[in-house]
């Protein structure tokens, strides 16, 4: 089942330096909670690994990331991941897509991201699948705002943190 | 053909029943309290120990030296297996050993039969065909073990696109699913039809009027609160097997384990399958699952009792589902409402094989009695089934057969045919019913209806609900622009199969048994082919007894479920206990009647015409004072009985009914629904049943409660879901919704009272009605709230999003 989620936010960081932070696969695999990089293969090219748990469902990916395009001139990347969970539980595929635009001196960063779940996850069901995304989304932005001003960059992911989160979400609705 | 009840000696207290019951639409009780026959509430008898929690479930069970199996599962809908690697999961401390299909491949077991002759993998041994499938058993000392072992198993995939819509699996070059079949070239399975094609083409062309509606008869499932499951018990020193399991029909299945297992020299007098307490079987209980052949195969190959228990998800995800046909309904009649042909054209999903439970010359069950209740002549139906990566299945839910997906259509097309001539639903249908003294009736697909009071049905709930102020009170609200809704349903069953004519289940024919053992001292043990999950056999069956015989219900324990001790049957599903096992027992106790009247005769020294009968005693004729109470003579059969005659009192019958029987129902849903949400509110729900005589009016109202609670689910919340990758997205209760408590309106009872002609008690069987009748009650009412705005249908399961959006796309909102 595929999922999309686009958010859009400002941050007050130059254009360039906040480029170069989308860019840079070791620091933007870095604000993606529980992803790690292993190997670069080459220029475009990545393995690596993203690791999840949902309350009781653990869920790891050994996978490929590619860089499908970087425009610097026009500011705009695309990433793509994929990969099998190692036990067999299905896979997963993720195409992110950024957009960077300069602002008032800062930049405003426009994210699109399309997730694609198959096997154990899928089953969580569209509605739990799309709050998770959101949090994990929300903790990127917030890990990525964080790297650009010099700050703790956490990229544990807390399986506690991230139920009870998707939960009020849930109830918390209007 | 109607064939005459085998009840024709005078003097019969058979005919007794049918006197009494016969004389007003009232129950009457023949037996006093203290024997409690036909007509009593009873309390039941199973309840004591449910209730204080000593019921015996496959669960409970538990024997020395058991090991616990958990299956993996795919995550995939259509992958090829590359590899299985169990190096990690053998580490797991209590782990024994997994099985994967490889194994199995090597004693021939990795793949079975199903109960339409179709095949089905145990364990893949190359490719999975549906998400949840099971790939591998983890055999484990214990249960976390086991499912430790099952998270450290590592399955490599290699995904395929699968095959989900059952129209493009039709489609010309879709990807032929089933490879392992030589020669399969396409994904259809089978094509049915019945019916006059060319006559019904004659009607449809020269009528003033033609009705046409697409409708989804959604994927559900049962969601039985006890989940499926088993304890395979082999021992090798005997070569014997038992088998604990939660199965409707425990006799079909130990010939079924007989006939695949054979080969290994697993007999059939070396099985014995042992039905426990069952919660809730709907039907999901009747299939053979590969779980409970894997349990047999570790326990042949272990010598070890093998205790295998579903999850919640696992039962929702990969057991038989239900439903889930694509109908075209069609119906011709005149300009001023009278009906005179209709035409179906099925699309049947099976998924994955075709692992539907119907009887095997019915590949859509009793689908054809879907011309309903209505008197015309004309009908065409015709279906074609397909393969698709889903789980398999098709069981009769609570029905007897599609007659649930039969009923749907057939009240909704009626509906809409209503709608198009401009007339009251209600009075379209009065003019229309076939009428009371036109039984037994013919209809266009050949089935002999054998009773029915369909306008008496109707008029009595019209009556409770106050029709005529509801329409009032309807057009007013209309006016303001509020949403109100009356829909009706009023349905034609087929249950109690079958006769042995057209009936049969791998071969088998569909009679059942009983069998009666009279104490010396006047109390009894009765035992069925059949097998309660729920339905309170324990209390109806010794009721039935006790009508005949006179001995006091509570004096006759009621056992099924364990093939070494009950006579054979083909088990408790499609409403056919009471049909079936429920007159095997009345002819079982009339033929021990004939032996007390001989008993009585010698003992009273007097003519057997001499004796007068009622249940419980005998008396010469003018002389009530010489009486002989069943108890006596009973105790007279063990002691001092008759030279030349056998000794004992005891009798068995094997019943093969002549006929099915066909209950009927009429019911009024009436909803508000909230303009700007879609939110439906159903404010009345009234339910008159006609299930011929009645055995024990409380279990009869609790049968129907939960009836209608199922019926209310697919008609407003249930539906499996699978998105174009096959995974299913609602494969736990968080998103399949169940209707609780909560969800459910006051449901109001009541009943009209037609017998079976050709049945020993005249009861006709109910346990599936209100499931049959209810979903399109509920779609009518909402359609007839929403039909100012031109809305004419919705599928099932109309949701408040789905009442919103066809408003908004209306404009209404």
């Amino acid at each position: 089942m595929t999922t999309s989620i686009n958010k859009s936010f400002h941050v007050d960081h130059p254009v360039d330096q906040v480029w170069n932070n989308l860019t840079d696969p070791n620091k933007i695999v870095l604000c993606v909670p529980g992803a790690h990089l292993t190997e670069q293969v080459d220029e475009n090219n990545y393995k690596g690994g993203v690791e999840l748990k949902f309350g009781p469902v653990k869920a790891k990916y050994d996978g490929v990331i590619t860089f499908v395009e970087r425009d610097a001139m026009g500011k705009k990347m695309v990433l793509n991941g994929k990969g099998n969970d190692s036990k067999g539980k299905g896979n997963a595929e993720m195409t992110m897509s950024g957009q960077l635009t300069e602002k008032d001196g800062g930049t405003d960063v426009n994210v699109t991201m399309e997730i694609n779940v198959s096997g154990m996850l899928a089953q969580f069901g569209s509605r739990l699948i799309n709050d998770v995304s959101n949090q994990v989304f929300d903790q990127f932005v917030s890990n990525f705002k964080a790297q650009l001003s010099g700050g703790e960059v956490d990229s544990t992911l807390s399986a506690g943190s991230l139920v009870g989160g998707v939960i009020k979400g849930i109830f918390g609705k209007k | 053909m109607i064939v005459d009840s085998p009840f024709t000696i005078d003097n019969s207290p058979i005919k007794i029943i049918y006197q009494l019951f016969n004389a007003n639409n009232m129950i009457q009780c023949k037996t006093s309290k203290a024997i409690s026959g036909m007509g009593h509430s009873m309390k039941r008898k199973e309840d004591a120990r449910f209730l204080h929690g000593k019921g015996n479930f496959v669960d409970d069970i538990k024997l020395p030296g058991m090991l616990y199996m958990d299956i993996v599962r795919s995550p995939y809908a259509y992958a090829k297996i590359k590899s299985i690697n169990i190096e990690e999961a053998m580490k797991v401390p209590g782990v024994a050993a997994v099985v994967t299909g490889k194994d199995l491949e090597k004693y021939g077991l990795h793949w079975m039969p199903t109960l339409m002759s179709d095949t089905q993998m145990v364990l893949p041994t190359d490719t999975v065909m549906y998400q949840s499938q099971e790939v591998a058993a983890v055999i484990a000392t214990s249960r976390y073990a086991a499912r430790d072992g099952r998270e450290a198993v590592k399955v490599e995939y290699e995904p395929m696109k699968p095959v989900i819509d059952p129209y493009k699996s039709l489609e010309p070059g879709a990807p032929v699913l089933r490879t392992d079949k030589p020669g399969k070239k396409d994904n259809h399975i089978w094509h049915w039809q019945a019916g006059d094609k060319e006559k019904t083409e004659k009607v449809f062309a020269e009528a003033d009027v033609v009705v046409k509606q697409q409708m989804y008869i959604p994927r559900i499932h049962v969601v039985s609160i006890e989940t499926c499951g088993c304890v395979a018990d082999y021992h090798k020193v005997n070569n014997h097997l038992t088998m604990y399991m939660t199965t409707q029909a425990p006799h079909a299945i130990r010939t079924v384990i007989a006939l695949v297992a054979g080969h290994v020299g697993l007999t059939e007098e070396k099985i014995r399958v042992i039905s426990p307490d069952i919660g809730g079987g709907f039907g999901g209980k009747v299939p053979v699952y590969p779980g409970y052949v894997i349990a047999i195969a570790v326990s042949f190959l272990t010598g070890a009792p093998v205790k295998w228990i579903e999850d919640r998800s696992e039962n929702l995800q990969a057991d038989s589902f239900a439903r889930d046909y694509h109908i075209t309904a069609e119906m011709a009649g005149t300009k001023d409402g009278k009906i005179q042909a209709t035409r179906f054209k099925i699309l049947a999903d099976h998924g994955y094989t075709d692992a539907a439970a119907n009887p095997s010359k019915f590949p859509v069950g009793l689908f054809s009695v879907g011309t309903g209740s209505y008197d015309y002549d004309t009908a065409f139906m015709e279906a074609d089934a397909v393969y698709t990566n889903k789980p398999p299945g098709g069981v009769a839910y609570r029905c007897s057969f599609r007659v649930t997906e039969a009923v749907q259509a057939i009240e909704r097309i009626t509906d809409i045919f209503a709608k198009k001539v401009g007339k009251d639903p209600a009075q379209l249908r009065m003019e229309n019913f076939i009428k009371k003294e036109d039984f037994p009736w013919k209809s266009p697909t050949g089935w002999i209806y054998d009773s029915g009071d369909y306008h008496a049905g109707l008029k009595k709930v019209m009556d409770v609900v106050g029709y005529d102020a509801l329409r009032k009170e309807q057009a007013e609200k209309r006016a303001r622009g509020e949403l109100m809704g009356i829909g009706l349903s009023t349905f034609t069953e087929i249950v109690g199969a079958g006769p042995s004519k057209d009936f049969d289940i791998l071969g088998i024919k569909m009679f059942d048994s009983a069998e009666i053992r009279v104490h010396p001292t006047g109390k009894a043990i009765a035992r069925f082919g059949t097998k309660s999950q729920g339905q309170g056999h324990e209390t109806t069956y010794a009721q039935i007894v006790a009508e005949v015989l006179g001995i006091p219900a509570e004096n006759i324990q009621v056992e099924e479920g364990d093939t070494d001790t009950a006579p054979y049957g083909l088990g408790t599903y499609a409403s056919r206990s009471t049909p079936t096992a429920g007159a095997a027992a009345a002819v079982a106790a009339k033929k021990l009647v004939d032996k007390a009247r001989k008993i009585a005769a010698y003992l009273l020294e007097v003519s057997e015409d001499d004796l007068e009968w009622e249940p419980g005693k005998f008396w010469v004729k003018g002389a009530p004072e010489k009486t002989k109470t069943i108890q006596e003579i009973v105790f007279a059969a063990y002691t001092n009985h008759p030279q030349g005659m056998e000794a004992g009192f005891e009798a068995t019958h094997y019943y093969d009914p002549p006929n099915l029987t066909f209950p009927s129902g009429a019911y009024i849903c009436i909803v508000d629904i909230d303009k700007e949400t879609g939110g439906i509110h159903v404010r009345r729900f009234v339910a008159i049943d006609d299930c011929g005589h009645i055995i024990n009016p409380m279990i009869v109202q609790g049968q129907v409660h939960g009836g209608l609670t199922q019926g209310i689910a697919p008609a407003m919340y249930e539906e499996l879901i699978y998105d174009d990758d096959g995974n299913i997205l609602n494969g736990t209760l968080m998103d399949y919704l169940v209707p609780t408590a909560v969800e459910s309106p006051k449901w109001e009872t009541g009943h009209t009272v037609t017998p079976s002609p050709h049945h020993p008690i005249g009861a006709k069987g109910v346990g599936e009605s209100p499931t049959v009748g209810a979903p399109p009650a509920i779609a009518n009412a909402i359609i007839d709230a929403l039909s100012p705005y031109g809305i004419t249908h919705l599928d099932i399961p109309i949701t408040p999003f789905k009442v919103w959006k066809a408003l908004k796309e209306k404009g209404a909102i």
